[in-house]
């Protein structure tokens, strides 16, 4: 069981979940990040600091996240570790407004 | 809607202690997060109480007294009142004492619930003043409380948040990312700042697979290893000799003791190479500064005491304390202002009550190796025997005796509750408040009630007021409140909390006590250990008063101790139960069990709930594939493993992951409604460890079969 990174962190990135993970499980995507389903211990604490929910624990996910897993597990794979916060992607607080967050 | 959000604490049995935001809306807890303020927590939980809510509201909440109604271990039971509960109770503990005396009587108690108010030691000044059995609950930590009492004192070691600092970091038998997560930080800070990171496991854990350095070693043979290291650092002039003469004791005897322990000798019996066990040694010398987190694994097998002994020899041998961030982490408990005799009140005993270990707990209630009257009636509260202790087919068959009286305190109807005569509602954490003492980190935290109690369910504290009250026991000490509880706890005076009041830490939530600062904390640069000579002692002045339990964990009592005798320089004590050592045994369960702590739960807390039972899979046991292989078993095949002491079965996870001939199974699965109504505890052994009442879980051989569809075993060729 892991953690995984969904949809509405596209064009977002803001990266909160970076600064509280114990494991930098994060790996960073041109638009998006996700979670390394080997490293993630599920603490959890990256799921409260989210500004737009985008993250969930697979045990208590709505179903239509389920193809995330796969996502994550692949795109974890092949992209490298973020270790620090970055600067959110321009019109990240737009999205944000429009999720209604 | 009314929505707030309170200051909490975590009350699981974990070195953490983390400080929690409880969020409440319209009195309901709705959800819970680590609070980002406190330094060690970090905004963090895990995944053992991310969804508490969950536990809280659950359909299957015991919330009022229940009396049994059908057969014993059935779990029928009809709800009463608390009066009619308590009229019984009294009753029949009345009856008992005038009968058979107090000593047949049985508290059973342990850490089900952490806090210095509701935990280990709520409800002994009342069993001390009845005069019922003392028990021993040695359960974890008792032995090496014992081995650092006689090598190095009472000390607290290093501050967690110095790990930091440290140059070179053993993990030795521990798992940190599962138990421990909040730890891990400061080791990545370390690492980023290039110390080396080392993990001496059997097993290659998440921590593990996160190291630079895994060191598979053999299960029971910790102590050869650190005999070793010891042998290369003084025979290759690798200890600080300035460190060694001021502050420590035994040198030359040590010397000429561990030449025994060359490195080849040791390779042998550890199952490492000896390039290892040199190498190991040599890094550890020459870091500044090297430190070695201990985890409470380390004790449990025959010699686990010497072990300890011999680990927290180490880091003096080698000057490690000389600063912040070097020399040995364990049990930080030491450094809190704790009033543990106003908490235990051993005054009130008797002259000679009856003491037994709890490990025993199978034999002790089938009146095996026990002195003076059977046990009538034991009070089961924070633990759950049924899946914690040892040789579980004996402990079930005590439990389903008719003529035992059995009361257990508790949230669920757990596999001991399901045996219970009469089962009492205990509130959780969020409908109670306490303040924490730690045993992981230096803050004290502090628990605000966020909700009112669910149903009839009280805390311990009210408990055993309204049990005092009953048996007419009339101290002003059954009389005060939950908060006088509280402050009776600790030492207001003590230097470590000048300036700082009740009131401060229930505001903020915790408090850092008054100590040096962690990049300054170097407690032991100058020696100043906690032993009769001041010195880290290699040759152990107490050693001669024979082994014991410290009064922590016996309910204050200091007397009536083990008494056996201790060598008092650190040895090597082989495993009962090893293939090498024991090859009777070994021709027929040729396989080393070690049963570590499950991911999420936390020993059996939270075994019943879904969330967690999906994160932690069913009831496994993690085999080599070549162990697999010759026994015809495949991954994800069900199988049983058995010794002389009992079966259960269990879901193979085959895995290079462990060595060839050794097996892991972790705990904290419930009984009920497992395969074959039986956990690890079936097979694992009540005998004793070297010191302090250890168990030895680590310690114990079995062989393992298919079970083939009928359900029957298949004996393994």
């Amino acid at each position: 069981m892991t953690h995984i990174v969904t949809d509405n962190c596209r064009a977002c990135r803001f990266t909160q979940c970076v600064s509280v993970c114990p494991v930098e499980c994060f790996h960073v995507g041109e638009d998006m990040l996700y979670i390394d389903p080997e490293l993630c211990i599920d603490c959890g604490g990256c799921i409260p600091v989210c500004p737009v929910n985008a993250i969930y624990d697979t045990v208590a996910m709505p179903e239509e996240h389920a193809p995330w897993i796969a996502i994550n597990k692949q795109k974890s794979a092949e992209l490298p570790v973020i270790s620090a916060a970055m600067d959110p992607m321009p019109g990240a607080e737009d999205k944000r407004a429009a999720l209604g967050l | 809607m009314a929505s707030k959000t309170v200051l909490g604490a975590c009350p699981q049995d974990c070195p953490d202690t983390c400080s929690m935001l409880v969020n409440v809306e319209d009195g309901k807890v709705t959800s819970v997060r680590g609070n980002p303020d406190h330094p060690y927590t970090r905004g963090r939980l895990c995944v053992k109480v991310n969804n508490y809510q969950d536990k809280i509201y659950s359909p299957d909440r015991v919330l009022h007294p229940l009396r049994r109604v059908g057969p014993k271990g059935s779990a029928q039971f009809e709800q009463i009142t608390w009066d009619e509960a308590l009229d019984e109770i009294e009753t029949k503990w009345k009856a008992i004492i005038a009968e058979h005396g107090a000593s047949a009587i049985l508290p059973y108690s342990y850490l089900g619930t952490q806090g210095n108010s509701q935990g280990l030691h709520v409800g002994d000044a009342f069993f001390n003043k009845m005069g019922a059995s003392v028990s021993e609950r040695t359960f974890c930590d008792s032995g090496s409380c014992t081995a650092y009492a006689i090598t190095i004192g009472d000390t607290a070691g290093v501050d967690p948040e110095a790990l930091a600092l440290s140059k070179y970091i053993v993990l030795w038998a521990t798992n940190p990312l599962s138990a421990n997560s909040h730890l891990w930080p400061f080791i990545m800070e370390a690492k980023k700042n290039g110390a080396k990171i080392v993990v001496v496991d059997p097993y290659k854990t998440t921590t593990a697979k996160q190291a630079d350095w895994h060191i598979p070693i053999l299960p029971g043979t910790d102590g050869a290893l650190a005999l070793g290291l010891m042998n290369v650092i003084i025979n290759e002039g690798l200890t600080d000799t300035d460190y060694v003469e001021k502050y420590t004791s035994g040198i030359e005897e040590l010397t000429e003791h561990v030449q025994q322990y060359d490195p080849e000798t040791v390779a042998d019996l550890t199952g490492l190479s000896s390039d290892d066990v040199r190498k190991l040694a040599r890094e550890f010398a020459a870091a500044e500064p090297a430190v070695i987190r201990v985890g409470v694994a380390i004790e449990r097998h025959a010699g686990g005491g010497q072990t300890v002994r011999a680990l927290a020899c180490l880091p003096a041998l080698t000057g490690a304390w000389r600063k912040p961030g070097g020399g040995i982490l364990q049990l930080p408990i030491w450094v809190f202002p704790m009033r543990w005799d106003a908490m235990s009140r051993a005054d009130f005993l008797p002259e000679n009550p009856r003491v037994v270990n709890l490990w025993k707990l199978g034999e002790i209630l089938n009146g095996e190796n026990l002195e003076g009257p059977p046990i009538k009636s034991m009070m089961v509260y924070n633990a759950n025997p049924a899946v914690t202790t040892a040789e579980q087919e004996k402990v079930i068959q005590g439990l389903m005796r008719e003529d035992l009286f059995t009361v257990v305190s508790e949230h669920f109807i757990t596999d001991t509750a399901r045996h219970a005569d009469i089962v009492l509602p205990a509130t959780t954490q969020m409908e109670q408040e306490e303040i924490m003492f730690s045993w992981g980190h230096f803050y004290l935290t502090f628990n605000n009630k966020a909700i009112d109690p669910m149903g009839d369910a009280i805390p311990n504290t009210e408990l055993f007021r309204r049990l005092a009250a009953r048996m007419g026991f009339d101290d002003p000490h059954f009389r005060m409140t939950d908060e006088e509880l509280m402050r009776n706890t600790i030492d207001w005076d003590s230097p470590t909390l000048e300036g700082v009041t009740f009131e401060d830490i229930k505001e903020r939530g915790y408090v850092r006590l008054n100590l040096p600062k962690t990049e300054e904390y170097a407690p032991h640069a100058e020696g100043n250990f906690h032993t009769a000579s001041g010195k880290c002692e290699f040759v152990s002045s107490a050693a001669a008063g024979g082994n014991f339990v410290i009064p922590l964990f016996r309910q204050g009592y200091t007397e009536q101790q083990m008494g056996d005798a201790i060598t008092p320089i650190p040895e090597y004590i082989p495993p009962n139960e090893s293939t090498a050592t024991n090859p009777t045994l070994g021709a027929s369960y040729p396989l080393s069990m070690v049963s570590p702590k499950s991911h999420a739960y936390l020993s059996s807390s939270f075994g019943n709930l879904k969330h967690q039972q999906e994160h932690n899979g069913k009831q496994s046991v993690i085999m080599h594939p070549d162990d697999a292989k010759v026994r015809s078993i495949s991954n994800g095949d069900l199988v049983t493993i058995k010794n002389n002491r009992g079966s259960y079965v269990a879901e193979a996870k085959v895995t290079e992951d462990v060595r060839p001939g050794v097996v892991f199974s972790p705990v904290g699965h419930w009984r009920h409604g497992s395969e074959a109504n039986a956990t690890v505890q079936a097979i694992l052994p009540s005998t004793l460890a070297d010191l302090g009442g250890a168990p030895t879980f680590s310690d114990t051989l079995v062989e393992i079969s298919l079970v083939n569809t009928a359900g029957k075993s298949i004996a393994a060729e």
